[in-house]
């Protein structure tokens, strides 16, 4: 939109033109990996260099890479798949409260079948303190689930810290790790991160949303969600989306080599853009100023209601979610708002803007404009502004 | 001495996915590597020596441990698909 600005990259993002030429070949042509013929010979080899991109990317084993349909199915595969593994461990499950929506939904169906189920807090900024994940711990946990990058708020969590603390509780209990939102956007390394299953997604990447995997530690049990064939090591059955593979593994590369320069210019313009909307009167900050995904600005601003301040910024040409990226409908408080503490208003009246690299200047300079300008309009309709 | 080079997880798979994902490990190892398969569907207990004999790879070990199958498989063939010389004619995988 001319003029405007697009806000949303955490909803989905433009394809980087270098992963779009590298998926075009796979869109309708014939052959499937899985064929012993000629023909699947060279989608075969597509499948396993995507899947090596996507490993190094992450300091993962190839071997325990399995493609998905997307981040929330990786996450739902990270939960559900280590707990049917590993009844032996136990059923008990220690999560955080400010995981994604998908692992907290697959964590609360864990408990409707009998799993019991903590949550441990977390401080107003959203961080996880290691000595309260360890003494949410039992002698009977099998899976504990911590996000690396908060999705709404942006928080980046010490993730080896809570590993470790996890570990001395329960050396074998299995911890899974949320980097949907941040693998390509800041450095992930599973062996660091001693991770048993680590979530990747593909708009962090510049690939399309409908692109993720899962990568799990060799041994560490995992059993699919989709049965029935042997693709995926028989842990994801049904034919690879072999476009939205090959798009991951491009992604994953070019992010390897520009990872640096990218969270550079995206701390920049998300300086920008805070700093603008902050100097609106009664905004705040959700989420710490420094410690938070790269390009990732959350705000709430009083006596507005944040879908409405959505739909009031796209009126403007800017395109924002209205409070999480994830549970952009409903009109109901974000999880992790409340979370961190928030009470109404501040818990109904948040957008969030993310940047990529591709964000220019001109973008946030008008994204805060009409920030502002929708703020004032809406405070001005308001019976509760002052 | 041999030692385990790959480990097949079929855990939370069912029959013919197991023996399926041994063969295709079969498939990328060479002479002298060693699978090491885990499995819980207990028709491990014939698939995996019944493919062993009809594709010439020899099995190590089938053993229980708990509710799993651990299986050791020597590779002799490796590399040629792994596949009972019946299956290869054919084009088509072995099925467990």
């Amino acid at each position: 939109m001319s003029g405007g600005a697009y806000l949303d990259h955490a909803a989905a993002t433009p394809l980087d033109p270098r992963v779009r030429e590298a998926m075009e070949p796979f869109l309708g042509g014939a052959g499937s990996p899985s064929s012993i013929h000629e023909w699947g010979r060279h989608p075969a080899e597509a499948l396993e260099r995507a899947r090596g991109q996507v490993a190094a990317l992450v300091g993962a084993d190839e071997d325990g890479l399995i493609f998905t349909s997307g981040a929330v199915e990786a996450r739902n595969l990270a939960v559900k798949g280590l707990l049917a593994g590993n009844r032996a461990l136990g059923r008990h499950v220690v999560a955080s409260a400010v995981e994604h929506p998908a692992t907290l939904a697959a964590c609360r169906t864990a408990e409707r079948a009998g799993a019991p189920l903590d949550l441990v807090r977390v401080d107003g900024e959203g961080r996880i303190a290691p000595a309260a994940l360890a003494e949410a711990v039992r002698e009977d946990t099998a899976l504990v689930a911590v996000v690396h990058g908060q999705p709404d708020i942006g928080t980046l969590q010490d993730v080896p810290a809570l590993a470790a603390a996890a570990r001395a509780a329960r050396p074998e209990a299995r911890v899974a790790v949320d980097a949907g939102e941040t693998a390509g956007l800041v450095p992930v390394d599973m062996a660091s991160m001693d991770a048993d299953a680590l979530v990747v997604g593909g708009t962090a990447l510049g690939a399309p949303a409908w692109a993720g995997a899962l990568a799990v530690r060799p041994g560490a049990r995992l059993h699919p969600l989709i049965e029935g064939g042997v693709e995926e090591g028989g842990k994801r059955a049904g034919a690879e989306a072999l476009p939205a593979i090959v798009a991951l593994g491009a992604a994953a590369e070019i992010a390897r080599e520009e990872m640096a320069a990218r969270a550079a210019r995206m701390e920049a313009l998300g300086e920008r853009l805070a700093a603008g909307l902050l100097a609106v009167p009664d905004v705040r900050l959700n989420g710490p100023r420094r410690g938070r995904i790269p390009g990732n600005v959350h705000v709430s601003a009083g006596w507005v209601e944040g879908e409405s301040l959505a739909l009031a910024m796209a009126a403007r040409g800017v395109a924002v979610s209205p409070g999480s990226a994830c549970t952009a409908h409903g009109g109901k408080a974000a999880p992790t708002l409340e979370a961190i503490g928030l009470e109404p208003p501040w818990t109904h009246s948040a957008v969030l803007l993310t940047l990529r690299w591709t964000t220019t200047e001109a973008e946030v300079d008008a994204a805060v404009a009409a920030f502002a300008d929708a703020v004032a309009a809406l405070r001005a309709m308001s019976p509760l502004a002052p | 001495m041999r030692t385990a080079t790959r480990l097949v997880d079929a855990l939370g798979t069912w029959c013919p996915v197991p023996i399926h994902l041994v063969e295709r490990a079969a498939r990328r190892a060479s002479p002298g590597d060693v699978l090491e398969l885990l499995a819980d569907d207990p028709l491990i207990e014939v698939d995996l020596p019944a493919w062993c004999h009809s594709s010439g790879n020899e099995l190590l070990e089938l053993r229980r441990q708990g509710s799993d199958y651990v299986g050791r498989v020597a590779v002799t063939r490796g590399r040629d698909g792994g596949r009972p010389p019946r299956d290869r004619a054919r084009g088509r995988s072995a099925s467990g």
